[in-house]
C-alpha cells in the first residue's frame, strides 16, 4: 500500500546547531493510528510541526498522495485537509462548544459585519458531534466542561474543517486514567470512518494498545517504524532510551525503623458539610516509603494541602518526630519536611525564575550560608556552588545557571526539584505525583532517588495515580476513596487488582 | 416642567460625548487591548472638526476632518503596539499627551489664539427637528430638537450591540480578547481584528469629539475634553464594554454632568460643581463593587 503522506528525509536544525529532526522519513497510510514515539526533546513533536507547517524545516520533502506539498502555516495544511491538537488546549472558555468550534468558519447570512446564522451553525455542529458518536453539547459553555470533553472540541474543530489527518500531541497527558478508555474508543471509531491519526506520546502502554504501526524516534533520529503488534513494551523502551529498561522493582529489604509522621483523625469539611478528608490516620516510619493510591479528587489534595499548612484541617492533628505541626506556619514546616508538590510549574517551580533562583529556593531562608547582612542579601557565590553540585550530583542538563527554568526539559526540571528537597536535611519527604509527565529514562532516575532516600533512612509519603509505580516502589500502599483510607497494605501481600478495587469500590465485596 | 426637561436635555448632551467614546473603547475592549487613547483620539477630533468647519464652511467637512484627526492617532497606536508591540498603556499615554500638546500648538500657529477659538464661519452641526413629535407636552421638547450626532449615537448604541454579539466580526472580535491564541489557530489574525478595533474606535471618537467642538458648543477650547476619555474609560470597565451598560452609565455620568450646570444657576461655585459627576463615578463604582461581592459569595 502506498504511503498517504509520506516525509522524506526531514531536517529541522535549531540554531545556533541543535538538530532538533535529523534526517527523518517516515510514511503513515490513510485510515491507520500511527504513534510517533521518544522520549522528551526526541523530536516527536518537532517533526509533526514540520509536516503540520508551524514550523519551517531546513531540507526535506512533505509529499501527500506522491505530489509534494509546502505548508507555510497551519491554514494550509487545514485546507488540505490535515489537522493538530496541541498538548495545551487552546479554546475560548467563554464561548459556547458551537461557537468555538465554527470561529473562524462561520456560516452567516450576509449584512454588515456578517450576521451569524446560529441556528445553521448549531445544526451543522449537531451534525458532527453525532456522525462522530461525541457526546456533546453543541450549546454548552466551554468553562463548565470537562477537560476530556475540552479536547473533544479541539478534535470536533478540526473535523468541522474536513480534515482528514489528525495528529494529536500527547492527548491523554491532561485525562484523568478513567477518561483516557472513552478517548481510545472515539480515535478508533475515527480510524474506521478513513481518519489517519498520528498520535504523539511517550506512554508505551497506551501507545501499545491504540496503534496500527509506531514510530519510535531519540535524538532526532528515527529508530524504526514497527507494527505494534509484533513489539513489546520492553522492546519500544530499549529502542526509545537506548539501553534496557528494567520494569521490574529494584526495591531491596530494608528495615523500617522509628515513626516519623503521624496523622490522627485528620479531617477536612467543606463549608456545606461534605468531608473531603474524613478522619484520616496513618504513620510513616524511618526508611520506609508510604505509597498512597487513590482516584484523583479522593481526598489527597486536601491531605497535601493539611500537611503542608496551605490549608487547615477542620479538625485531627500532624506529628513529625513527635512534634505537633498543626500550628506552624509553612517556613517552620519546611523545616522538616520536603515536598516535591504536584505541578512543577506553579507551586514547584517558578518558570520565569532562573534555574539558580529555583535551587535555592527554601535553603536560601533555612541556611544562613546563603545569606548576609541579617538576610538583606543573597549569598551569590554560595547559591552558585550550591546549584553547581545540585545540578552534578542529580544530573541536570542545562545550558546555564541563569537560564530560565523554563527552559529546561521535564525531567530536568523535576531532577531539579527533587534534588532541591532531597538535600534539604528532613526526616520526612512527601511527594504527589512525582513522575507525572516525565518519561520513561527519568521516571526510572526518579524511582532509583526515592528509594535511596529510603536507604537514607528518611521516612516517604508517596502520592500517586500510577499502581505500577507504587508497587515497584512503594511498602506499604494505603488506598483513599472518597475522603477515608479504606485499605493499608502490605506491597508484598496485595497486588494490582485488589488495590484497584479498593480504589474504585473502597471495600472489598465478595 | 422647564426644570426637568432643562435636566434632562442637559443629561443627554452630557452623556453623548462619553458613550460615543466609550463605545468606540468597547471595541478594543472586546479585542483585548488596554487602550487609554480615547481622551486624545476625542481631543483630536475636536480640534480638527472645528479647523474643518472653519476652512471648508461645511459641518459634514468638519465631521471627516474629526474623524480623520482621531484616525491619526489610532495609527499611530496601531504601528506602535500592535505591529512594534510596545506597551499599551505607556503607548496610550504619550498619545494623549501628545494630543494635548499638539491641539494647543496648532491653536497657537493656525488660529494665532491662545485657550479658545471661535468663529462666525464655524459650521456647527445641526439640531434635528420633528415637527409633529415636538408637539407633545414633556416628550416633546425632550425627543425633538436634539443635535444630529445625539441621534447617531442612540443609533450606534444599537448598532454596537449588535455588531459585537450578532455579527462574525464580533465573534471574532471578541476572541481576540479572550484567547488570542485560539483565534489565530483558527486561521484568523488576532493582529487584524485589533487593527480594526481601533479604527472602529477611531471612527467613534472621532464623532464624540465633533459633538463636544461642534454641537455642545461651537468652539474648540484648550484641552477641552476634560477627562471625558477617562470616564469613558470607566464606564467601559464597569460594564465590562456591553454597550447597553456603557449608555447607562453615560446617561448617569451626564445627569450629574447636568445637575453640576443647574447648581451653578443657584448660586453653587462651578468649581464645586464640577466634581459632582466624579464623585457620582466613585460612588457607581462602589455600588457595583458591592454588587459584585454579594454575587460573588452568592455563587459559592
Amino acid at each position: 500500500m502506498d504511503d498517504f503522506i509520506s516525509l522524506e528525509h526531514m531536517v529541522k536544525v535549531y540554531p545556533p546547531r541543535v538538530l532538533a529532526v535529523d534526517n527523518v522519513s517516515v510514511g503513515f497510510q490513510k485510515g491507520e493510528i500511527h504513534s510517533i514515539v521518544g522520549e522528551n526533546g526526541a523530536g516527536k513533536s518537532t517533526l509533526m510541526k514540520l509536516l503540520y507547517g508551524l514550523v519551517p524545516f531546513d531540507s526535506g520533502v512533505v509529499k501527500i498522495n506522491g505530489a509534494a506539498v509546502h505548508f507555510r502555516k497551519p491554514g494550509d495544511a487545514i485546507a488540505m485537509g490535515i489537522g493538530m491538537v496541541h498538548q495545551e488546549i487552546e479554546l475560548i472558555s467563554q464561548y459556547t462548544v458551537w461557537e468555538n468550534v465554527v470561529l473562524g468558519a462561520e456560516p452567516v447570512r450576509g449584512g454588515i459585519g456578517g450576521t451569524l446564522d446560529s441556528a445553521r451553525a448549531i445544526e451543522l455542529v449537531r451534525r458532527k458531534i453525532d456522525e462522530f458518536q461525541f457526546n456533546l453539547d453543541p450549546s454548552a459553555q466551554v468553562e463548565r466542561i470537562s477537560v476530556a470533553a475540552l479536547q473533544k472540541v479541539e478534535i470536533l474543530k478540526l473535523l468541522y474543517r474536513n480534515v482528514s489527518v489528525l495528529i494529536l500531541d500527547e492527548p491523554t497527558s491532561v485525562l484523568t486514567p478513567q477518561e483516557i478508555p472513552q478517548l481510545f474508543a472515539e480515535l478508533k471509531r475515527l480510524r474506521d470512518k478513513g481518519t489517519t491519526i498520528l498520535f504523539i506520546s511517550h506512554r508505551l502502554d497506551e501507545v501499545l494498545e491504540l496503534s496500527d504501526r509506531i514510530t519510535v524516534m531519540r535524538r532526532g533520529k528515527k529508530i524504526a517504524t514497527v507494527a505494534a503488534s509484533e513489539t513489546d513494551k520492553e522492546a519500544l523502551a530499549e529502542m526509545m532510551i537506548g539501553r534496557q529498561v528494567i520494569f521490574t522493582s529494584k526495591r531491596t529489604p530494608h528495615p523500617r525503623g522509628d515513626r516519623v509522621f503521624e496523622a490522627k483523625g485528620l479531617s477536612v469539611t467543606r463549608h456545606d458539610g461534605l468531608k473531603l478528608l474524613d478522619n484520616v490516620s496513618f504513620s510513616v516510619h524511618a526508611g520506609e516509603i508510604v505509597g498512597i493510591a487513590g482516584v484523583e479528587g479522593n481526598g489527597q489534595f486536601e491531605l497535601v494541602n493539611s500537611v503542608m499548612g496551605l490549608a487547615a484541617p477542620t479538625s485531627g492533628s500532624i506529628t513529625v518526630n513527635g512534634g505537633e505541626i498543626t500550628k506552624l506556619s509553612i517556613l517552620e514546616r519546611r523545616k522538616l519536611i520536603s515536598f516535591v508538590p504536584q505541578d512543577r510549574g506553579k507551586m514547584g517551580a517558578s518558570l520565569p525564575a532562573s534555574i539558580l533562583d529555583n535551587a535555592i529556593m527554601t535553603h536560601h531562608r533555612l541556611e544562613p550560608r546563603f545569606s548576609a547582612w541579617r538576610g538583606l542579601v543573597l549569598n551569590y557565590r554560595n547559591a552558585r556552588a550550591f546549584t553547581d553540585t545540585l545540578a552534578k550530583r542529580f544530573s541536570v542538563q542545562m545550558a546555564s545557571r541563569q537560564s530560565p527554568f523554563r527552559s529546561l526539559s521535564g525531567g530536568n526540571q523535576q531532577k531539579l526539584i527533587l534534588g532541591r528537597e532531597f538535600l534539604l536535611s528532613t526526616p520526612f519527604f512527601l511527594m504527589d505525583q512525582p513522575t507525572r509527565g516525565l518519561d520513561v529514562g527519568s521516571i526510572e532516575y526518579v524511582h532509583g532517588e526515592i528509594l535511596s532516600m529510603r536507604e537514607a533512612n528518611r521516612a516517604v509519603l508517596l502520592i500517586s495515580a500510577d499502581l505500577e509505580e507504587l508497587f515497584l516502589i512503594a511498602d506499604r500502599i494505603l488506598v483513599m476513596h472518597r475522603g477515608r483510607i479504606v485499605a493499608d497494605l502490605v506491597a508484598e501481600q496485595t497486588n494490582i487488582e485488589e488495590v484497584g478495587r479498593y480504589m474504585l469500590e473502597g471495600k472489598i465485596t465478595a | 416642567m422647564n426644570i426637568i426637561v432643562g435636566l434632562i436635555t442637559g443629561m443627554i448632551s452630557g452623556a453623548t460625548p462619553i458613550l460615543l467614546a466609550a463605545l468606540g473603547g468597547a471595541f478594543t475592549f472586546y479585542a483585548g487591548i488596554f487602550n487609554i487613547a480615547m481622551e486624545g483620539m476625542m481631543l483630536m477630533a475636536a480640534f480638527f472638526a472645528v479647523l474643518g468647519s472653519f476652512l471648508f464652511h461645511s459641518w459634514l467637512v468638519g465631521l471627516l476632518f474629526a474623524i480623520a484627526g482621531a484616525m491619526i492617532l489610532a495609527l499611530i497606536f496601531i504601528f506602535f503596539s500592535v505591529t512594534l508591540n510596545t506597551d499599551e498603556f505607556v503607548t496610550g499615554i504619550a498619545l494623549n499627551l501628545f494630543a494635548l500638546g499638539s491641539t494647543t500648538y496648532l491653536l497657537r500657529q493656525i488660529f494665532k489664539v491662545k485657550g479658545v477659538f471661535t468663529s462666525k464661519l464655524i459650521d456647527s452641526i445641526p439640531n434635528i427637528h420633528f415637527p409633529l413629535i415636538e408637539k407633545i407636552p414633556l416628550l416633546g421638547p425632550v425627543v425633538s430638537g436634539r443635535n444630529l450626532i445625539v441621534y447617531l449615537a442612540v443609533i450606534a448604541t444599537i448598532f454596537c450591540y449588535y455588531l459585537v454579539f450578532k455579527t462574525r466580526f464580533g465573534l471574532r472580535l471578541r476572541a481576540a480578547g479572550y484567547n488570542p491564541n485560539s483565534l489565530d489557530s483558527s486561521g484568523v489574525r488576532t493582529s487584524r481584528m485589533r487593527i480594526q478595533s481601533l479604527l472602529l474606535c477611531a471612527v467613534f471618537c472621532g464623532l464624540a469629539g465633533a459633538f463636544l467642538s461642534l454641537g455642545y458648543v461651537t468652539l474648540f477650547a484648550e484641552n477641552m475634553t476634560a477627562g471625558r476619555g477617562w470616564i469613558s474609560l470607566a464606564a467601559i470597565i464597569l460594564v465590562d464594554g456591553h454597550p447597553y451598560g456603557i449608555a447607562l452609565i453615560s446617561l448617569l455620568f451626564g445627569f450629574f454632568d447636568g445637575l453640576g450646570l443647574f447648581l451653578q444657576g443657584y448660586g453653587v461655585s462651578s468649581q464645586f460643581t464640577s466634581m459632582v459627576p466624579y464623585i457620582a463615578t466613585l460612588g457607581a463604582l462602589y455600588v457595583y463593587a458591592r454588587r459584585n461581592r454579594e454575587r460573588e459569595r452568592n455563587a459559592l
